[in-house]
Parts: C-alpha cells; structure tokens; sequence
C-alpha cells in the first residue's frame, strides 16, 4: 500500500454565526504525516472529521490524489480512508477478529482473503494470534488502541484520519504505542492526518505539523522549523518556553557536525555516545558527568567530538537556516 | 369453602389432567401472541421515534394511558365491540406490552456508546448497518429486560381474561371461586406462578445464548 496526498483549499465550517473552521489551505504529501495540533476548541477535530465528510464543510475543497471528495459517496469514501478515534470505538458485541474484519467485510472481501489479512495485521501489530477470539472488554487500553489501529488498516486505505489515538492511555504505553505506530508508517508509506493537543507528541509524530487557532491555520512547518521559527507569540507559547531544548531532542549527535579537531586521546573519561543518541540526552551526558566535551562513537570508529559550547551555540539558534 | 375439605384434592387433579395441560397451551399461547404482537407494533413505533424524537412524548403518553387503565375495565369497555374473543383478550394484552417494550427500545438503542456508533460511521457503515449490526445488538440486554417484564405482566393479566372466556389457567381461578373449591383455584394460582417463572427462566437463558460477549472478563 502506499499513500495519497491530501490537499484542503479554503475549507470552511461555519455553525450558524460561528466560524468553526476558517479558510483551512494546507497539502499533505504522499507517505507523510501531519499533525493539526491547538488547544481544544481551535477547530482541529472539526477538519479532520470534513476529510470523511462525517462533517460537510460550508465551503472550499478536499481533494485526495486530486479527487474532490465532496463529489463522491460518502459511504464509499470512508470505507478506503482509515480512521481511528481516541476511545477506539471498538465494537464490544464483536471479537478482535471480527472488528479488525470490519471494512473488508463491508467491501465483500472473500473469507479466506478477510482471514489471511485479520492474522497478517494482528502479527503487524504485534498481538498474539490467540487473542483473536477475544472481545473488546477482555483487553488492557493499549491492545485496544492496537487493534483499532488495525481495523483502521485493514482494508490497505492509503490515508488515516486518527483523532488523539493515544491520548487516552499512560504515558509509558502512550509512549511505545508511538514509536509502533511510527515504524508501521514508515514500513507501509501512507498518509496520516493526526490530531492532538499535545505538543509534544506532534513534534515526536509530524513530518509537518500544523498548529490551529480558533479555527485558522496559524503556521504549518516541519517540527525542527515549528521550534526554531514559531510564527508569532502563540504559536512561540504554545510549543512552549523550552522548544530550544525540545528542538535538541529533534537531532541525533551523528546528524550534526562534530568538532573533529579535539584528539580522542583528550577525551580519557569523557562520556562516549553512539551517533543515534539525541542531542538533548547528549546535553544531559555532558551535564551529569561535568565534562565539557564527548566521543561520538560509531562501533570502534572515533567520529569526532561534541562540546558544550556548540551545544549552547545550537541553543541560542546561531546555526538556525 | 365446604367444610372438612382438603386444600387440595389429589383425584381431581388426577382426573382433570388432560384439562389442566390444554388450560396451560392456551395460556401459553395467549401470552406468546401477545407479547410477539407487541413486540412487532414496539419496535415500528420505536423506529418511528428513533427517526423523529418529537414523537417520543406522545408515543409514551398514550401508551402510557393504555397501562394505567385496570384491565377489568378495559375488557368490559372492549366486548360490546370485540365480543367475548381471544381478539378482544389479545386486544387488551398487547395495550399493556407496549409502554415497556417501547422504553426499553428506545432507551437501549440511545444508551449506545456515541464511540462505537461515531467509529461505525467513520468507517462506512450505511445508517441501516449501524442499526442491525451494531445498535440492536449492543440494546439486546436493555431490549430483553423489557421482554421479562412484559412477558411476566402479561402471564399475571391472561388470568384476568378467563372473565371474558377466555384465561388459560385463570379459568380454574374462576371455577374456584364460583364453586367454592380450593383445588382447581389452587391449580391456577400456583400454575400461572410456575408458568411465570419458567417463561422468565427460559428468556434468560435465551438471552445468554445472544450476547456471548456479556459473559466473558
């Protein structure tokens, strides 16, 4: 499978006098995902539910791969695109096999075919095939997310609308789910369009991230971009006083450039780190062993150093493109 | 009660058998139409109200009306223009279904999780599917809730029919009291508890069988 783009131009919703969505312009590359991030009541979800016209727009147009998608059916529509919610929505009257079978059975999908893709997705998403059996009720919170994004995937949709699928479980697991998630997008290519309030996890998530404002787009940028150049004071408030840091946290040490004119042979107790440490976890190395400079280390291969000083240098935004 | 009578006299019970076992088919037979009768006309209604709220208020005011009225009352006002029949029998047990069924229709199918009925939509099932697939379904515990109790008032009213020759076992209730004698009174009295509890019984266990999912954690 792979993804489509998504282009919205000027949507619009307006509920009587007020103005839900505004004018809403952005496109969404194939195999990307975006994040419509803002706090509550900025119109994020409002958009994302017009994609599968569960809300019609008052005006302006979405287009998936160049098709306008106010002229299709939307039964038809929704069946190819995926969509996962925050309380999951799993049929409790239905086992795991039979909700992740949901849209294939709605699209007539053979038995055979409709059992081959329930157990290759339970592998994907890493459940025991002996849950298949189980019922929604019979699940912790992170299989229940899992298996909703399974359903969401069954059918190969090359776009998924998830509206904060994570936000409902803990941090630890919220955390893992992430990680899975993102190594699932990147194995299977396709669109995702993703809703949240928390920051955070749209700078973790976004290839871009759009942040919305009663009901504008306010700035719409790759996260590195959102941190270092916020648009204005709310954006610059939203994303938080510590988006230097946060921005370190975006780098890996083995993606920046390293000090190669300090011998390793000064670096005696130095910390050393692999190139895929962060340079935010790099920066709090240097801070707990009081040093002033580390070994990026690759394997036995002396990569080059980092110091505090181009730490602080990348803090402050001097290397800022 | 003639004196130095028994309570229950075990040879006419014996010879009365065949009597007794035709009396409970009818009852039953009366109770099974009555409550299937009123499930058909809960559930058009129900689906008219799930459709257009509106009609809500007015659905339950007249069904309700229809509860109220003692059933004595009702037979009586029914017979000048239904005769003594199992039509007017049927007529008045059906009324009395309706404010039950219709509640806990409607009542089950709203109390559906808004998650589960906005991820069914999100996912391309036609309002008709969600309907069958996911809200009836998902209402069937609420829905057989009102079955029991249906099914248990309307066992307790066929006795009340017999008045109008009809009644299952309210017809040795009758017998009696007209003739003073406690067998048969006590063959319809502790019959129709039995019949009560047996029929309760079976719609839980048959409810069981249709919601799988209710038992497991």
């Amino acid at each position: 499978m792979s993804g489509a783009t998504v282009e919205l131009r000027g949507v619009t919703k307006r509920y009587g006098s007020t103005l839900a969505v505004d004018e809403l312009s952005f496109t969404v590359p194939a195999g990307r995902i975006c994040v419509l991030v803002g706090p509550s009541g900025c119109g994020k979800t409002t958009s994302l539910r017009m994609m599968n016209r569960l809300i019609e727009p008052t005006s302006g147009e979405i287009l998936i791969d160049g098709q306008n998608v106010l002229h299709e059916d939307p039964v038809a529509l929704r069946r190819r695109i995926g969509y996962v919610i925050q309380q999951v929505g799993l049929f409790p009257h239905e086992t795991v096999a039979a909700n992740i079978a949901t849209v294939p059975q709605l699209l007539g999908w053979s038995r055979d075919r409709i059992r081959a893709r329930v157990d290759e997705l339970l592998a994907l998403i890493g459940l025991d095939r002996n849950m298949k059996e189980r019922y929604p009720a019979q699940l912790s919170g992170g299989e229940r997310q899992r298996v909703g994004v399974a359903r969401a995937m069954a059918a190969e949709p090359p776009l998924m609308l998830m509206d904060e699928p994570f936000g409902a479980v803990d941090p630890i697991v919220r955390n893992r789910l992430q990680d899975e998630f993102l190594n699932l997008q990147r194995t299977l290519g396709i669109t995702v369009i993703f809703v949240t309030h928390d920051i955070d996890e749209a700078i973790k998530l976004g290839d871009r991230v759009a942040v919305m404002r009663t009901g504008k787009l306010v700035q719409y940028s790759p996260p590195a971009e959102l941190l270092a150049h916020p648009a204005d004071d709310f954006v610059a408030q939203f994303v938080g006083h510590d988006r230097a840091l946060k921005r370190l946290g975006l780098l890996t040490v083995g993606g920046i450039e390293l000090d190669r004119t300090i011998d390793r042979s000064r670096l005696g107790a130095a910390p050393t780190l692999s190139p895929s440490t962060s340079v935010r976890d790099a920066l709090a190395a240097l801070l707990v062993a009081d040093a002033r400079a580390a070994a990026v280390v690759d394997g036995s291969n002396y990569l080059g150093a980092i110091t505090l000083p181009a730490i602080g240098r990348m803090l402050r935004g001097d290397d800022a493109k | 009660m003639t004196p130095n009578e028994p309570l229950v006299r075990w040879d006419w019970l014996a010879s009365h058998a065949g009597e007794i076992g035709f009396r409970v088919g009818e009852h039953l037979e009366l109770t099974a139409i009555a409550v299937a009768v009123g499930l058909v006309v809960a559930f058009a209604l129900s689906f008219a109200v799930l459709r257009i709220p509106r009609l809500y208020p007015p659905v339950t005011t007249v069904t309700g009306i229809l509860y109220t009225i003692p059933s004595l009352a009702l037979f009586a006002f029914l017979v000048p223009y239904t005769g003594l029949s199992v039509l007017t029998a049927e007529i008045g047990l059906v009324s009395y279904t309706l404010l039950i069924l219709i509640r806990n229709i409607v009542n089950g199918i709203r109390s559906v999780p808004s998650d589960v009925r906005d991820a069914a939509q999100g996912m391309g099932y036609t309002p008709r599917q969600i309907l069958w697939r996911i809200e009836l379904p998902l209402a069937l515990a609420v829905i057989f809730a009102g079955i029991r109790i249906a099914t248990i008032t309307t066992i307790g009213l066929v006795t009340v029919t017999a008045l109008i020759g009809e009644g299952g076992l309210g017809y040795f209730i009758l017998l009696g009291m007209q003739e003073l004698f406690s067998t048969p009174l006590l063959v319809g009295a502790v019959g129709s508890i039995l019949f009560a509890i047996a029929a309760d019984s079976a719609l839980v266990l048959l409810q069981r069988a249709l919601t799988p999912w209710a038992r497991v954690r």
